[in-house]
């Protein structure tokens, strides 16, 4: 098969859809033979390089899939992937500069390449299985069995991931271990004081560069984080559901999903809103929580982030908001053992009485 | 709650009826002229309205305190609208909505819901202009006036259409005569002037005449027409184009520095071609032409006026424009991917192009400074090559 390929590696910049495809990729282009180049991990350098190019109203993912695009070429991969996710769904629609994203990257990067630019559109019926084929067609590859396996090969890889990261796997170990061919899970739940839900895109929230670590900061205050990934597909869109909204963006679902599902049922203190300057969707999507969190009494505190954002402001507001949450909580657990200590006097009390008068004779 | 039911709950929510038709006052949000049109069409359906007052820094303030800060300005204004018409005594708010394009999609929804939370009491009817535009069009018309009269609705829509066109026409021609006319404010006067009489007119037979009256008007200005006048074309983001008060009037800045303003996006053409059946359009529409021109650059549409943007400025470098003058409110989703595009189309089809982005505090000095700038520039540009 490898004879009829006409392009023998493919360059995946780490940003955007890889946080949250990467696995169904990886198998997908191994199974056809195909080398997947991984551009770095994001530094400062990868994003001020994306800043070049870019305009500067432009959201800091779009600067960084940029800069991690530059990167691929300067290491000498010259066929990139740059997928057009359009729509999930009849009118459920991306955000416009997701769906423009190889338009962005062909206007703005002046130099010799290949972009492979399949579109997957599901309000226009161009599915998923189109969306493989016109991929695959970019390395010449027209056979329609091969190309179904190689679907398989990809749903498999999938599959093994998301299964890691429900059972609370972190996404990083999770990635390893599925691309490694090996399924693990977390048999122990392991049990803390506080538990937060942080709503933000994969390419905002895993990227330890633009979240600046947010998870493991939390962790370290003894804080138990949860994340799109504990919560799966279905889930995610029953509770939209059931929270009484309609779905209306496509890659929102991961940030409303995953709040509804957790302030349905109870199981976390607060929610942490995590979104980059300027991003549209989004800043609807953490107003209409912030309305229902307001119903319920949940708190919630939304923090913004782009190429500039200072390390220490961003911690100074996180500690504040779990103070407060920790505040809250001991308040409450206050007032429910005054309660029963309260409840446990009265009956001593009626006991002591009915001893005294001798009625319990 | 499964999930078809609360799809229909949705449906349902789209015209809400809780007014009987005879008591509605009906209000609809203002973008440049579409309130005389609108106004004609719903009084000879029978119905009472209310026009909130133009646009002005202080609907712009009431717009800013009760909607969220990372929403766009065109919301903004809408909810200013509603509120003030609201005030007024209006008890149905009507609104279009258009899914799938950018968060135009969200817009009444959220309105909806804010207004609710404010204590207004009132009706919202959406319809969709995604698709059988026509269907819901008639529809949500018939839901707000329960009008069963076929000869009221031809009336009304061929006022509102007459009137439409009627408008255009008259601003393509302001934008002509205002650079090249002898006395200064000709033009503008005779704009405002067929402006008032377009509103008055009520008859269809009258408004069909409209047009024609208003080019022999025009003809009469003095012009001077050896004048070299350079031409701008003014694109982007649909609303901020189309009202004035959202960009700061700039037709009429351009057109007092000597240049001709073209626009692309006229209402009466787009609704045209949104409203009419395929079978009946033959002419090839706005989006089709941008298409056709902007496939260098773009393989796909991406929600919003993003490929308009991109055909018209490629159109307008192969027929001679001098400059482009592109427009956007901020963070407007759709308009930042065409500014990305925007300096190579530039750079390979040797056009100048200015982007100009528009928030609640753009300082109107520092706005003029620009767009003098580039006219100095398109200037230069002509002599150098005559």
């Amino acid at each position: 098969m490898n004879g009829e390929l006409l392009y023998k590696k493919v360059g995946i910049p780490r940003a955007i859809s890889y946080y949250n495809n990467y696995p169904f990729y990886y198998g997908f282009f191994t199974f056809l033979g195909i080398e997947v180049v991984l551009s770095d991990k994001t530094t400062t350098k990868i994003i001020n390089e994306g800043c070049k190019y870019v305009v500067s109203d432009t959201c800091l993912p779009i600067k960084v899939f940029t800069g991690h695009v530059v990167n691929l070429l300067d290491k000498g991969c010259d066929v990139i992937f740059v997928p057009s996710i359009q729509s999930t769904g009849y009118k459920i629609n991306n955000c416009s500069k997701i769906r423009g994203l190889p338009e962005i990257i062909r206007n703005v990067i002046n130099r010799d390449f290949t972009m492979i630019e399949p579109t997957l559109d599901k309000t226009e019926n161009i599915s998923f299985r189109d969306f493989c084929r016109d991929t695959a067609k970019y390395f010449g590859i027209t056979d329609e069995k091969s190309i179904n396996n190689a679907i398989d090969a990809g749903w498999k890889v999938y599959n093994d991931f998301l299964e890691m990261t429900k059972s609370g796997v972190g996404y990083q170990e999770a990635l390893n271990n599925a691309i490694s061919g090996k399924v693990v899970k977390k048999s122990v739940d392991i049990v803390k004081p506080l538990s937060v839900v942080i709503m933000g895109h994969g390419y905002n929230l895993f990227d330890d560069r633009i979240s600046m670590n947010i998870i493991k900061k939390l962790e370290k205050m003894d804080v138990k984080v949860y994340t799109s990934l504990n919560v799966s597909h279905q889930e995610a869109v029953d509770s939209i559901h059931n929270i009484g909204e309609l779905q209306y963006w496509a890659n929102e679902l991961e940030l409303t999903g995953t709040a509804a599902y957790y302030l349905l049922n109870n199981k976390v203190d607060g929610i942490i809103a995590l979104s980059a300057f300027g991003c549209g969707p989004d800043s609807l999507m953490v107003d209409e929580m912030m309305y229902h969190c307001k119903e319920k009494g949940m708190p919630l505190i939304h923090l913004t982030i782009d190429e500039h954002t200072g390390e220490a402001g961003f911690v100074t507001r996180l500690e504040a908001f779990v103070d407060m949450l920790m505040r809250k909580k001991r308040s409450i657990l206050n007032k429910q053992s005054a309660k029963t200590q309260k409840q446990t006097a009265e009956i001593v009390k009626i006991r002591d009485n009915k001893i005294l008068t001798g009625s319990a004779k | 709650m499964s999930k078809t039911n609360l799809a229909e709950d949705f449906e349902k929510n789209k015209m809400e009826d809780t007014i009987p038709a005879k008591d509605r006052i009906i209000a609809w949000p203002r973008m440049g002229r579409v309130d005389i049109p609108l106004k004609a069409l719903l009084l000879s359906l029978g119905a009472k309205v209310v026009i909130p007052p133009p646009n002005s820094n202080e609907a712009l303030e009431i717009g800013v305190r009760n909607s969220i800060e990372g929403i766009c300005l065109p919301y903004k204004l809408n909810l200013a609208n509603y509120i003030m018409a609201l005030d007024k005594g209006a008890n149905t708010l009507m609104m279009f909505q258009a899914p799938g394009s950018c968060r135009l999609g969200n817009y009444t929804k959220m309105a909806q819901k804010t207004l609710k939370s404010m204590g207004y009491e009132f009706d919202m009817v959406i319809f969709d202009m995604y698709k059988s535009k026509m269907k819901q069009t008639l529809h949500a018309f018939w839901h707000v006036t329960h009008c069963i009269n076929p000869w009221r609705y031809y009336k009304g829509f061929s006022l509102g259409f007459n009137k439409f066109f009627a408008i255009d026409t008259a601003e393509r021609l302001l934008f002509y005569t205002r650079p090249r006319e002898l006395n200064r404010g000709d033009a503008e006067k005779c704009y405002n002037k067929w402006l008032k009489i377009t509103d008055e007119t009520n008859s269809v037979w009258q408004a069909k005449k409209l047009k024609k009256q208003i080019i022999e008007d025009f003809k009469k200005i003095p012009i001077d027409k050896n004048k070299k006048v350079p031409v701008v074309y003014l694109i982007g983001e649909f609303f901020v184009l189309l009202d004035p008060y959202t960009n700061q009037n700039i037709e009429k800045e351009l057109g007092e520095m000597g240049v001709e303003v073209q626009r692309q996006i006229m209402f009466g053409d787009w609704l045209e071609h949104v409203l009419k059946p395929s079978i009946f359009y033959r002419k090839e529409s706005h989006r089709e032409r941008s298409v056709k021109y902007a496939k260098d650059y773009m393989k796909r549409a991406i929600g919003g006026e993003c490929i308009e943007t991109i055909g018209d400025t490629v159109y307008a470098a192969k027929h001679g424009v001098d400059g482009i003058i592109h427009i956007s409110p901020f963070s407007c989703m759709p308009e930042i991917v065409a500014q990305n595009i925007l300096p190579k189309v530039s750079k390979n089809e040797d056009i100048p192009v200015l982007s100009l982005v528009l928030d609640e505090q753009t300082g109107k000095a520092g706005y003029i400074t620009r767009i003098e700038a580039f006219i100095d520039l398109i200037k230069r540009k002509q002599m150098r090559k005559s």
